[in-house]
């Protein structure tokens, strides 16, 4: 049926090019029933496209050449074109940094194409695992809703601005063009083509940064430009060791023949983490991602869930395998449990929303990191876990934040007090974001656990893991309950919002929770045959429970047990409604007034009470500059270990 | 299967029922330190039958959701403790009643809440990583999370891990809120924060904070019989006197306030945690 009637060539084409071509509709025809309803199919073709590949995975293929010219040669034509507007960037903001490493990465790539590589062999181009699958999927998936909500995000975004003329055109191009360079990127084997696509990302971040045109927008997005363009400068420096070493470029022929050993082959290793390093924003890279918020919000939620910061993990966790038992690997381990724990720390001293979410992105990435340097079958499990479900979580957590900010003018914690009188769903919504976020049987907390035993051997890693665990535990939990404060609203009453955000949130909050209930059903189908053939399947599943020899985490029992307590609470949530309703304490004399009390004198005295930052100890001003340090010294002991 | 419908059973029952007594031990000992009687042994009990009999008012109905919720994961991470399961996955199971106890105190806005709720999250910062690494120490030495074989190692833990036992007290201290780390609440009204995180959790909703409480002592009170897990003396005595120190403590000491809290565990806590595992690493 449908599934013969398409094959892995005509849905490869499918997820990469029609995004892209969805993108030129967008910009060309600039009405917005038409874009509206471009984005929509787009979306739904991706998510199918998506689905559709699963029963067809793994495959490897080379295209046919595309009216005689070689894919190669257009990926190289395109290489240097994306380069040249970097450039072109650099120029116009006059940034020095971005010129030099424009010029620098043409330079190598000009030395790569035309004087090191010989005879092109015939490589094949695409390849798909079942690690690719899943972030085709989530791509595919969580990046379509990300760009529904964005519909009537913008629109209401653009009234607020008040803008003469709409410049939906340009985001929702850049939006369906940064689909298209992820599905091309985690698809492509030719490290070349992976090359382009990664620099691909790095110019959308960019451009959507740079969306709203305000001079802290343009400032910050520059700042990315340069970070994430040091990425790829140590990328291509890296290929060119590796293609030195290795005679090679087709990433899966790298990983299968092995660590070979070399100082030049772990330098260049070393490089592509670093690289790695910088798309993931690490520390003391983090700046650029905390600029990035300047964005209309579906970009932070395009940014940190689906898309490029995804990539810098799933770089890591590709190369895992030639990395195993290397100093490089435990290096990897030590900084990604550094940040863990440092952002984690970062994100205590916040009460900016949407920063305490960058800060969660940063530390979580970091934990996946921190995964793949343990390098064990456990921790890499744990590691792709944690990618899937930050994923639909963040996601869910941003589009959440972002209708709230709509909705309050406002993306201040202490200003969402008592949210839930004035929204009660998306209040809702959000906290069971945070609740998926740092409880069992979710599957972060089923990450985390794993990632935890299997850390057990590695004493400075495990020590901040346990840190940087607590502390996460800390800035959810103050949010959530801030979210959920009285004034008691009465009835439960749905606010209005558009379908389409109701509709994204809803199946992200509803896919997060069903996915991770189904958790030893994706470790079989998917983290399992994802795994690279040095690992062996570190965890039996028996009637829903992930076993090892050493520790169990009961998945289908507890997500039942959990179920049921839930329907008890809500059900004492309503008999509770039904009670006599009283007012906080206050210790003085109650008046009708929310939060006053009759004081000394007769005098009306107003009750309050903020949460606590401990600004005093986890402010940024306190901890940024020695994190940066630790951070580069750390950094320093990877790239030079590797020699 | 029958076993396990019987570990459940004994579990959900035993287990509050033990908490209680506990807890009215706990009451009648601090007496008898004060120069006091105290009252009798059942108090805890009558205490809370009083409580539920009374009116249910609430100033959030989410408070509601929250009481629940705490005293469903306290008992869940019991149960599984007595199914002799995963120690790190009954850690986070505890956490998650401790989170939702927060949560429910920070839902209303009486300042006395808030700030209960706060120091609690600073007391939650303070022990978790305690308890995790304690667990890892107990992980090297056995080469086992599963409590089932923790059980039957043929050592006393507390031979190899005298350090981590420490930290386990320590951390009890503040998981079980005895002065000086009584900062969120305490049994005694405070002078400057009344009841602190429980202060607007009343009647039945706060009768069921007290037995979501008993389900958590009796947990920590079997993570500390781990120590001494090869005879039934041993692991009665290595309870009762741990028990006995910590409610020694709690008479002897005045509160101390979140600086110290977090000082202390974060430095002198991960210390002897660091010392007692390298020793682990190198062995």
């Amino acid at each position: 049926m449908v599934k013969e009637m398409l094959t892995v060539e005509q849905l490869s084409a499918i997820l990469i090019i029609l995004p892209f071509l969805a993108a030129i509709v967008c910009y060309l025809i600039r009405v917005s029933g038409v874009r509206s309803i471009v984005i929509l199919i787009t979306g739904g073709v991706l998510i199918t496209s998506a689905v559709l590949l699963i029963p067809l995975t793994p495959f490897s293929l080379s295209p046919q050449p595309f009216f005689g010219v070689s894919i190669h040669v257009i990926v190289q034509a395109l290489d240097f074109l994306l380069l040249l507007i970097i450039l072109y960037f650099g120029f116009k903001h006059r940034h020095i940094v971005i010129k030099a490493l424009a010029l620098f990465q043409i330079i190598f790539l000009l030395y790569f194409e035309f004087f090191l590589i010989q005879d092109k062999p015939d490589t094949s181009t695409l390849y798909c695992d079942h690690l690719t699958l899943v972030m085709v999927l989530i791509v595919s998936i969580v990046g379509s809703l990300i760009c529904f909500q964005a519909i009537p995000y913008m629109k209401n975004h653009e009234e607020h601005l008040r803008l003469k003329r709409s410049r939906q055109h340009q985001f929702f191009f850049v939006m369906m063009l940064f689909l298209s360079a992820m599905n091309g990127l985690v698809l492509s084997n030719d490290m070349l083509i992976f090359y382009f696509f990664f620099e691909l990302t790095t110019l959308c971040s960019f451009l959507l940064i740079a969306h709203d045109g305000t001079k802290e927008a343009i400032k910050n997005a520059v700042r990315a430009l340069w970070m994430n363009s040091l990425g790829g400068g140590a990328f291509i420096l890296a290929l060119v060791g590796i293609y030195r070493e290795t005679g090679t470029l087709e990433l899966q022929q790298i990983i299968n023949s092995g660590n070979i050993g070399t100082g030049v082959y772990l330098l260049s290793l070393a490089l592509l983490c670093f690289a790695a390093f910088t798309k993931s924003a690490q520390f003391p890279f983090q700046s650029w991602l905390l600029g990035a918020m300047v964005a209309p919000t579906p970009v932070s939620a395009l940014l940190h869930s689906s898309t490029m910061v995804k990539v810098g993990v799933y770089l890591v966790l590709r190369l895992s395998p030639v990395m195993r038992e290397t100093f490089l690997s435990q290096s990897v381990a030590l900084i990604g449990a550094f940040t863990f724990l440092a952002a984690a720390a970062l994100a205590v001293g916040q009460s900016n929303g949407k920063k305490v979410l960058a800060y969660s992105t940063i530390s979580n990435l970091g934990l996946i990191f921190a995964c793949a340097g343990l390098n064990t079958p456990e921790s890499i499990v744990a590691g792709m876990l944690l990618l899937v479900f930050h994923a639909i979580i963040k996601a869910l957590l941003f589009l959440c934040v972002g209708a709230i900010e709509q909705h309050i003018a406002s993306r201040d914690i202490e200003d969402m007090r008592g949210l839930y009188a004035d929204m009660p769903l998306t209040a809702l919504m959000t906290v069971m974001g945070v609740i998926m976020m740092i409880m069992p049987p979710f599957g972060i907390l089923l990450g985390k656990w794993m990632a935890m035993e299997a850390a057990a051997s590695n004493l400075y890693v495990i020590i901040m893991i346990a840190l940087g665990s607590s502390l996460t535990v800390m800035y959810w939990a103050r949010w959530a309950g801030t979210l959920m404060s009285d004034p008691f609203a009465g009835r439960f009453k749905p606010e209005r919002q558009p379908f389409l955000t109701w509709g994204a949130l809803g199946s992200l909050c509803a896919g997060a929770g069903l996915l991770s209930t189904a958790a030893p059903w994706l470790y079989i189908q998917m983290i399992v045959p994802a795994l690279s053939r040095a690992y062996l399947p570190p965890y039996t599943t028996q009637n829903g429970i992930l076993e090892n020899p050493y520790g169990a985490f009961a998945v289908f029992p507890l997500s039942l047990v959990a179920v049921l307590g839930f329907v008890v609470a809500i059900l004492a949530v309503k008999r509770a409604a039904k009670a006599r309703v009283v007012k906080p304490y206050l210790s003085g004399l109650q008046v009708a007034e929310p939060g006053v009390f009759t004081g000394p004198m007769n005098q009306l005295v107003k009750a309050e009470a903020q949460n606590y930052y401990l600004s005093s100890i986890f402010g940024e001003k306190k901890l940024t500059t020695w994190i940066n340090l630790g951070a580069g010294v750390l950094l320093t002991l990877m790239v030079g270990g590797a020699l | 299967m029958i076993d396990t419908a019987i570990f459940i059973g004994i579990g959900l029952v035993v287990g509050p029922l033990l908490g209680g007594l506990v807890s009215g031990l706990d009451r009648i000992l601090t007496a008898r330190l004060q120069s006091r009687i105290g009252p009798p042994l059942w108090q805890p009990f009558y205490d809370v039958i009083k409580l539920w009999n009374k009116e249910k008012t609430v100033v959030n109905v989410w408070q509601a959701f929250c009481a629940y919720c705490y005293v469903a994961a306290a008992s869940i991470a019991l149960v599984l403790f007595f199914l002799r399961s995963d120690l790190l996955l009954i850690l986070f199971i505890q956490a998650v009643g401790a989170v939702f106890l927060v949560v429910g105190a920070l839902s209303s806005t009486s300042p006395f809440s808030q700030v209960g709720a706060h120091r609690e999250l600073l007391q939650i910062l303070s022990y978790e990583p305690l308890l995790i690494l304690v667990t890892i120490g107990v992980f090297l030495e056995t080469g086992s999370f599963k409590i089932e074989r923790i059980y039957s190692w043929n050592e006393p833990l507390l031979m190899k891990l005298p350090f981590l036992f420490v930290v386990l007290g320590y951390a009890l201290i503040i998981k079980l809120r005895k002065s000086p780390f009584d900062l969120s609440t305490s049994h005694h009204a405070h002078q400057e924060l009344v009841k602190g995180l429980l202060t607007d959790y009343s009647g039945p909703i706060l009768a069921l904070t007290e037995i979501g409480h008993w389900y958590e002592v009796v947990l920590f009170l079997g993570f500390c019989s781990l120590f001494w897990a090869t005879n039934w003396i041993g692991m009665i005595a290595i309870v009762v006197i741990t028990y006995f120190l910590e409610v020694l403590i709690d008479n002897v000491s005045a509160r101390l306030n979140w600086r110290w809290m977090l000082g202390y565990a974060w430095t002198m806590g991960l210390t002897l945690s660091m010392v007692n595992l390298v020793w682990l690493y190198a062995s």
